[in-house]
């Protein structure tokens, strides 16, 4: 595990007073910076923490150098006068040298010397800095710590909530490869091509690139194997963001962003429909053996989930094989085809009619999605009706919520009430998300009679109580059932009382 | 069942192309070189098996596909290489292993010279590895004098392909996934870097089926040439460097010049070693090897006593190298040898850019700018400047243009560096002697150093 910087007092002291130390020293020599930063070192902190996070303030920083005289030109005159005048091996003859340059390019003998190596590291000045806050560097000192670990893993697994869409984006750009799995969620395996050989710590370097992507979530989980450089042992390391997101937090930038401006259109474009369909966007990924698909949307309604993709650039061969990889998942998938975006010859796709796609040339269009979702919705709801009705379906509680059933069995809620509703059993009376029996009712009725009987009337929210302890919670609908009428007296329901219709 | 038609043949017929520095095999055969691969679900073989898989399915009577290879353009050599003797034997017998191997010689024997010859001779697209940018250009500039063709360069920043291309191993090793599949002939200059971990795996992931290593130092503290073998074939050919001493090489003397540190410098040096010397006696620590050393330095990392001890020793033995009597002694050689080319190497920066202050003299390290250097060095070359100073950065293969003597500050004590700090000084120019000068400061941990370094190579002195 590394020894992450906990954002303490004292660390982030520390933090503070090293980025001050570079906000004082704009204009001056990186080399009195540097002994600034050492002379830290020696007061306790531990000197590689103090120089990490030093070298983090460097990548922000800029240094030049800004010589009256180009220092190369100036050593080359030097190194000339040298050889014409002899090798200095006094110091008078140093001396004389120094003075014949200096004459020569119009500068004092001092600031010839000052000048010789003012290109050097630590003569550089330091021109520009952006100061970050305490916390922002130590975060990014653990990420780096995190970083410098995983450059020895040979391979990573992690799960997270989202941002799926970014995280395989980098995988495929930086040559990796992975596996996914379900263990409660789902999980991604990483490493590279010839990972297959042997244990190897090439891909390292490329998947702690991908770290900052996944840490862009709010949760994740992040194991690793790790080969100890010294010993070659396989080290087991895992982070989560329970325990550590406030040490990682967001970085500055994470630099891999897929470009989602005809998604982001779309999305607004449905959801001003306001179709009852909810879109969501880059829902979970569907394992598809042990690869995935990562649809950009999700559209829902009544529990029945239809996924939708947008295609960007295409060929023939990539539908196929895409269409293949969503038939092993038996999922319902919507692809949206940019015509202008085909690799081939157009002439080649009729064949594809088949499949669940929608051509579209210049604007994603709306309404025959819209169609498409009204039939399949349909569609997808009498298949469940069929399973439904082919199923031996008896019940012995006295209260069936439609929802608990629909995932029981595994329809929509959509088709498990249409169903129920339609096939109501004898003993049952069919409510707006339950069923309850007959039995109940008659229970129910009993005890707000007990209530009636002294004064022949009964308030409406003493009636509500006694319907929600016996778990329904749709008294006004129990109470229709039961022939029950409701007096108003105004708007407030503590007013309004119940009578028996005779 | 009227049996395979024309077209189901062609649907079986295997597949084997380049995947980011692997092979795959598409199709219902494997090969003992391949491993199934579940995530993709077909053979998977390294990529330096290319030339065993195809033999294999040939003599299996497999038909395949082969899209492995995509090679620059072939370009046309002009210009005849002419070897030395040795130089041709080496050449035959790297032929002969199947043009594969290692050629081991001493540094300004010409290998250089070997390996444009073989690549004249094969006419395939080429791929040259070189430990440092220093020696890509001087690569680039041997290809354009010798086969008349520009080179290729991937590394610093540049990124190139010719058919003759040369890379230091750091950009190899991290393009292998795109250039693996680029080159037919790979030479590894210095190829005693190739047996470490990371770069071991630009052997394993380009095709190459010609394999040349060149280097004068094959053996490895840590024996890890023991792998080169099966990565790019056996050792062909080696010649001493006390074969060629005088035959082809200048003969060198060598001299070694301990010097007493002045009082003050003394006094430094004895109360900072003896904090360090404390601390190794507490803990019972005995630095008997490098790898004891190495332990001890991992342990400073948490251990501020430790550290302490580290800056003590690394104070004591700054003073020794820096001594201003060494620098005393140095101008007295600077002016007894004011007529020859002599090159300063030193260990430390801080070192070599004092001397260039005390004295005048060009100054490399791996801080000065490319085309300083380039100026410098050809400067040095026609005599304009006749002293440098530089650290380590020339240590490997780049040819010094015919120094005549060397001075040596300092070093860490090991025989690969002493060797190749040798190397430089021997360019056979007009029967000259080379000398090679070593100050060392008495009564300090340097000796000691100096003894370990000089124990294999023992020159002729």
């Amino acid at each position: 595990m590394p020894r992450y910087a906990k954002l303490s007092d004292n660390n982030l002291s520390l933090a503070d007073s090293l980025i001050n130390s570079y906000e004082v020293h704009l204009g001056k020599k990186k080399k009195e910076l540097k002994s600034l930063v050492t002379e830290l070192e020696d007061k306790g902190y531990e000197y590689r923490f103090v120089r990490s996070l030093s070298l983090l303030l460097d990548r922000r920083s800029s240094f030049l150098c800004n010589s009256k005289v180009d220092p190369v030109d100036l050593r080359r005159k030097i190194f000339q006068a040298t050889e014409q005048l002899g090798l200095p091996t006094t110091f008078d003859n140093r001396q004389k040298i120094i003075a014949n340059v200096a004459s020569s390019v119009s500068l004092s003998t001092k600031e010839v010397e000052e000048n010789f190596y003012s290109d050097l590291d630590g003569e550089l000045v330091l021109e520009k800095f952006s100061s970050p806050s305490s916390i922002e560097l130590l975060s990014a000192y653990n990420l780096g710590l995190t970083q410098t670990l995983l450059f020895e893993a040979s391979e990573l697994y992690f799960t997270t909530s989202g941002n799926w869409q970014n995280i395989f984006y980098a995988i495929k750009k930086f040559g990796l490869i992975y596996e996914v799995y379900e263990e409660n969620k789902i999980w991604v395996k990483i490493d590279g091509p010839a990972s297959i050989f042997k244990l190897n710590r090439r891909y390292g370097i490329n998947i702690a690139k991908i770290l900052p992507v996944i840490l862009d979530n709010s949760e994740w989980i992040i194991k690793a194997k790790v080969l100890w450089k010294f010993t070659n042992e396989v080290c087991d390391f895992k982070i989560e963001s329970q325990t550590h997101s406030s040490l990682l937090k967001k970085q500055y930038s994470t630099h891999i962003t897929y470009d989602s401006s005809v998604e982001e259109a779309f999305a607004s474009q449905f959801q001003a429909l306001n179709s009852g369909w909810v879109l969501k966007r880059e829902p979970e990924p569907l394992p598809a053996g042990k690869q995935v698909i990562i649809p950009d949307f999700t559209l829902e309604k009544a529990g029945i989930k239809i996924y939708l993709e947008i295609v960007g650039f295409w060929t023939e061969e990539y539908l196929q094989r895409k269409i293949a990889k969503l038939r092993q998942i038996k999922t319902q998938m919507l692809l949206l085809v940019n015509q202008t975006l085909a690799c081939e010859k157009l002439s080649r796709l009729k064949n594809n009619s088949e499949f669940d796609l929608i051509y579209y040339r210049d604007k994603i269009p709306l309404a025959p999605i819209l169609r498409y979702l009204e039939t399949k919705f349909e569609e997808v709801k009498s298949k469940e009706l069929q399973t439904l009705k082919e199923l031996p379906i008896r019940f012995t509680e006295s209260i069936v919520d439609f929802d608990e059933f629909a995932s029981r069995i595994g329809v929509s809620k959509e088709a498990a009430r249409t169903f129920l509703t339609e096939n109501l059993p004898s003993d049952y009376v069919a409510m707006a998300d339950v069923l309850v029996s007959k039995a109940k009712l008659v229970q129910i009725d009993n005890k707000i009679k007990e209530a009636l009987i002294p004064k022949g009337n009964l308030a409406l929210t003493e009636a509500a109580r006694i319907i929600e302890k016996e778990g329904l919670d749709d008294s006004a609908n129990v109470l229709v059932a039961l022939n029950y009428k409701i007096k108003w007296r105004g708007i407030n329901s503590e007013q309004a009382e119940i009578s028996k219709i005779h | 069942m009227t049996g395979l038609t024309g077209h189901n043949r062609l649907s079986i017929m295997l597949h084997l192309h380049f995947d980011k520095g692997t092979l795959l095999l598409k199709g219902q055969v494997g090969t003992p070189y391949g491993k199934w691969d579940p995530r993709v679900e077909c053979y998977r073989i390294k990529a330096h098996h290319y030339r065993d898989v195809l033999d294999y399915l040939h003599q299996s009577k497999q038909q395949i596909r082969d899209d492995v290879a995509e090679l620059p353009p072939l370009e046309q050599f002009q210009g005849s290489i002419k070897l030395r003797d040795y130089q041709a034997e080496a050449a035959d017998k790297w032929h002969k292993a199947g043009n594969r191997g290692v050629l081991v010689l001493p540094t300004a024997a010409g290998k250089t010279f070997i390996a444009l010859k073989a690549i004249q001779k094969l006419k395939v697209q080429t791929l040259i590895v070189v430990p440092t940018l220093d020696l890509i250009d001087q690569w680039r500039r041997r290809i354009k004098e010798n086969l008349n063709v520009e080179a290729g360069v991937v590394g610093g920043g540049e990124k190139n392909l010719r058919m003759v291309t040369v890379a230091t191993y750091d950009s190899a090793c991290i393009h292998a996934e795109k250039l693996g599949n680029k080159f037919m002939l790979i030479i590894f200059d210095e190829v005693h870097h190739l047996a470490s971990t990371g770069y071991m795996q630009i052997a394993e992931m380009y095709i190459a089926p010609y394999r040349m290593g060149l280097t004068a130092t094959y053996e490895r503290t840590d024996q890890r040439e023991s792998l080169l073998p099966q990565l790019i074939g056996d050792l062909v050919y080696s010649v001493d460097i006390k074969d060629l001493a005088g035959e082809h090489l200048s003969p060198y003397t060598y001299e070694k010049i301990a010097v007493e540190l002045t009082p003050p410098e003394q006094e430094a040096y004895n109360s900072q070693i003896e904090i360090f010397k404390k601390f190794l006696q507490e803990r019972r620590i005995s630095l008997r090897s490098a790898a004891d050393f190495q332990k001890f330095i991992m342990t400073t990392g948490r251990d501020p006593k430790a550290r302490e001890a580290l800056l003590a020793r690394n104070k004591a033995m700054k003073v020794a190298l820096n001594s201003e009597a060494k620098l005393a002694v140095l101008a007295k050689q600077l002016e007894f040898y004011n007529n020859e080319k002599i090159i300063i190497f030193t260990l430390y920066n801080d070192l070599v850019y004092r001397i260039s202050h005390r004295f005048l003299v060009p100054a490399i390290t791996h801080h000065t700018p490319r085309k300083e250097r380039r100026e410098i060095l050809s400067n040095f070359e026609s005599g304009a400047y006749p002293v440098v100073v530089t650290s380590q950065v020339l240590d490997e293969g780049v040819d010094v243009p015919d120094a005549s003597v060397g001075v040596i500050l300092g070093g860490t004590g090991s025989n690969r560096e002493y060797v190749q700090r040798l190397g430089r000084l021997l360019r056979k120019k007009d029967e000259k002697l080379a000398r090679l000068i070593e100050i060392i400061s008495k009564e300090t941990m340097e000796v000691a150093t100096s003894r370990r370094r000089h124990r294999k190579i023992g020159g002729n002195s």
